[in-house]
């Protein structure tokens, strides 16, 4: 009894913070999305307005169509980084010379706030004085113009989060690899199994876990993001790269509709818990249940 | 004796001046003793007046009073973001904050703002012998109440000019070349179709010659409000569209159908004639707001352009930052025929009159030390050295300064037009709800800019969704 009481004296404090940072503003931001809420209308006040800013982000075309581009986004941007983190991992499990170096220079992004890492995009990607048209001019006579053109805007901004983030996916994937048991390995060299089977067989379902926390933790960053982009693109060209972040920004700021901005707020972070939780169905649940017929 | 009494008297009348003179030229300190401690913060937008607020006025009404200041200049998004989220949750985070022109109407209706002018009647104490309300030009009244207080100290005002290249409009080879092309002399654009004649010969010039220039700017930021001010404040007052073609005295009407001029043809001229421009400019100018403008004409990129006033001292002056120093000319906007006459009468304007003042949030928690401040950057004696400093003039006096002359004349007298000229612009028009239709009609304009919808059917669509949104907000019945 007493050892529980100590217990809860410990948590205090955290569950104070979370409590104070984490669940009641998202209670307020729920009470919120059932009101019409706009300080600049000519009723400043707050109305109860039950779901309709609900219904009505259900027939919003630029709310669906931030949604797509959002799960565009991080299916390009966070499917890319496991992909290349994850060789990466692998190149860095091996001896080579400079091997430190590349460490050290290859992580050095993480440690690049947002909204640095897209000023600097912004720069090197601004037709006429970025570094990036330059040389698609000089060397493909290519014309890069991100302000005009839809798809190269969309690409960027997977190919900075690429460059930023790719260091969490390799230095997860790196550890998870040093941490694996040698023997299942010389196991399958001793019983003839080719470097794909020991992939596909051995490697992968060992470090399915360290994957899976990784990107849980990326997508709901992706489908979170506003800082880089917002100051890459500002979400244009038109609203080619108008993601979910960007437009409740764009929603509850300039436009101060806190209403509805807290409604969209409110679906997004349904969608992540959605989306994260059928990511674990898919690929955890079905392994725990043969592990327990087992 | 007599001479002895003389000296005497002389002695004390002396004697007393001596005491009298610093209580005068020491009300700074002896009003700003009782706030010892203080510290005033103040948020706005990083632009060349502000920077002089933080860098000399901060610094030197410190150095007078000991009430410490922290100015904090960031981008003009996160400038209102952080204002009025302080100001609407009441925080008392800021003592002073920027007010743009075009957002004090809404600021207004949702009292977030100290009344200076009345807060200085109840304080006699606090009032400096040095300012006075009278002091500012007519600028000053966008931020007055309708009667007459004042709700804001204006800090800044500047007009949108037209820019242009002396020495390239008057190089021998150039001038004969496009004599040669168009049968015409090249001289600054009066008209729309002038300034698309010389924009399109410049654009080939370059081109032919192998040059980095082009025959225009474009604020064409394709996913910033840049662009849709661009064609509201700047081009579509100049077709004879004004107030962003909204009728406020018909119910907020937008649509020609409903009485409005968004979608006019006017409008739809403009916004034709604005794409084409945009179309033969730099390439950078789908990415470029009021700065990457100024900083396109600065490096010698365009022969023409339109350029924020509070750009144009700089771009003329300095040496470290311009390439295109004592070479730029400036003039009053190309107009369509009708719309000069519309704005010396007062009907119409042609183009948009900048600017902003400090004001106290009614949330502060220091009123009293942060009238202080606004009092001493409203002085005359402040103005002249910041109007060198960076190009604008909020109090009627410094035009008369011996360094404001000097500058003008430096500037190829743009102060003179200022002057002069600064009646026939406009600033924003008065409505509470300007961000959010804004916000609102954006997206629209984007598309047009990329081609998605044609200019017609996008500025139809535009007006539809101004009125839908003012709806929405109650203002439109």
């Amino acid at each position: 009894m007493r050892s529980n009481k100590t217990g809860w004296l410990m948590l205090a404090p955290t569950i104070a913070i979370l409590g104070t940072f984490g669940i009641m503003p998202f209670f307020y931001v729920l009470y919120v999305a059932f009101h019409r809420w706009n300080p600049f209308a000519a009723n400043p006040d707050m109305v109860y307005n039950g779901a309709k800013n609900f219904r009505r982000l259900v027939f919003d075309p630029e709310f669906l169509m931030s949604v797509g581009l959002t799960l565009k986004f991080a299916l390009f941007a966070v499917g890319s980084e496991v992909v290349v983190g994850y060789l990466l991992a692998q190149m860095l499990m091996k001896d080579f010379p400079g091997k430190a170096i590349f460490r050290t220079i290859h992580t050095l992004p993480l440690i690049v706030a947002p909204i640095v890492v897209g000023s600097v995009w912004r720069l090197m990607t601004t037709p006429s004085i970025g570094i990036i048209p330059h040389f698609l001019h000089n060397w493909f006579g290519y014309d890069m113009n991100i302000g005009r053109d839809a798809n190269v805007a969309f690409a960027l901004t997977v190919i900075m989060d690429l460059w930023h983030w790719t260091p969490l996916v390799t230095l997860t994937l790196l550890a998870a690899l040093l941490a694996l048991p040698k023997d299942p390995f010389e196991q399958a060299q001793i019983d003839g199994a080719n470097r794909w089977q020991i992939f596909w067989h051995i490697t992968l379902p060992m470090i399915r876990p360290a994957i899976l926390a990784t990107v849980f933790i990326r997508l709901m960053d992706a489908l979170r993001t506003v800082d880089e982009v917002w100051m890459l693109t500002g979400g244009g060209p038109g609203a080619a790269t108008r993601y979910l972040g960007l437009h409740i920004w764009k929603t509850v700021f300039p436009k101060t509709d806190y209403g509805y901005g807290s409604a969209i707020s409110v679906i997004v972070l349904y969608m992540t818990l959605v989306m994260c939780w059928i990511l674990y169905v898919a690929l955890v649940a079905p392994r725990q249940k043969k592990a327990v017929e087992q | 004796m007599y001479l002895n009494t003389k000296l005497r008297l002389t002695a004390v009348a002396f004697a007393l001046a001596t005491c009298a003179m610093p209580a005068y030229a020491d009300f700074w300190s002896d009003a700003g003793a009782k706030y010892t401690g203080v510290t005033l913060h103040g948020v706005t937008e990083s632009s060349p007046p502000s920077m002089y607020i933080k860098e000399v006025l901060a610094p030197q009404f410190e150095k007078a009073t000991g009430i410490k200041v922290e100015i904090e200049t960031t981008s003009w998004d996160q400038m209102y973001d952080k204002a009025i989220k302080d100001m609407e949750a009441g925080t008392g985070l800021y003592d002073m904050v920027y007010i743009e022109q075009d957002i004090i109407y809404a600021y207004l209706q949702r009292k977030f703002l100290t009344n200076i002018t009345q807060s200085l009647k109840d304080h006699p104490e606090l009032k400096a012998p040095t300012y006075d309300d009278a002091n500012f030009t007519t600028f000053a009244n966008y931020f007055k109440e309708a009667n007459g207080d004042l709700m804001g100290v204006p800090m800044e005002a500047f007009i949108k000019l037209y820019l242009y290249r002396k020495d390239l409009f008057s190089d021998p080879a150039i001038m004969a070349a496009f004599k040669a092309k168009t049968g015409h002399d090249l001289a600054p654009a009066t008209t729309h179709e002038q300034y698309t004649e010389i924009a399109d010969f410049f654009t080939q010039w370059g081109k032919d010659k192998g040059m980095d220039l082009w025959g225009t700017t474009a604020q064409a930021h394709t996913g910033h409000a840049a662009s849709w001010y661009e064609f509201f404040e700047s081009v579509a007052p100049t077709f004879g569209v004004y107030n962003w073609g909204i009728d406020a005295a018909n119910n907020y009407a937008a649509t020609v159908e409903h009485g409005g001029q968004m979608n006019s043809d006017k409008a739809k001229a403009a916004l034709k004639y604005w794409l084409h421009l945009r179309d033969i400019a730099p390439p950078e100018s789908a990415q470029s707001t009021w700065t990457e403008v100024a900083t396109t004409f600065a490096a010698g990129r365009a022969a023409q352009g339109l350029v924020y006033g509070e750009n144009a001292a700089w771009i003329e002056a300095d040496t470290t930052k311009s390439k295109v120093v004592g070479k730029v000319g400036f003039a009053l906007p190309p107009l369509s025929d009708g719309v000069m006459a519309d704005a010396e009468s007062g009907k119409g304007y042609i183009g948009y009159y900048d600017g902003g003042a400090f004001g106290l949030p009614v949330s502060s928690k220091n009123q009293e030390a942060a009238l202080l401040f606004l009092e001493y950057i409203g002085q005359n004696e402040v103005q002249a050295d910041w109007a060198v400093a960076a190009p604008r003039i909020t109090n009627t006096a410094t035009y008369d300064d011996p360094k404001v002359i000097a500058m003008d004349a430096t500037l190829g007298g743009y102060y003179t037009m200022l002057k002069d000229q600064g009646k026939l612009f406009a600033g924003a028009p008065p409505y509470p709800f300007h961000a959010q239709v804004r916000e609102a009609t954006a997206p629209i304009f984007y598309q047009i800019l990329l081609g998605e919808v044609d200019p017609d059917t996008g500025l139809d669509q535009m007006a539809a969704k101004a009125e839908e949104e003012m709806t929405n907000l109650g203002y439109r019945q």
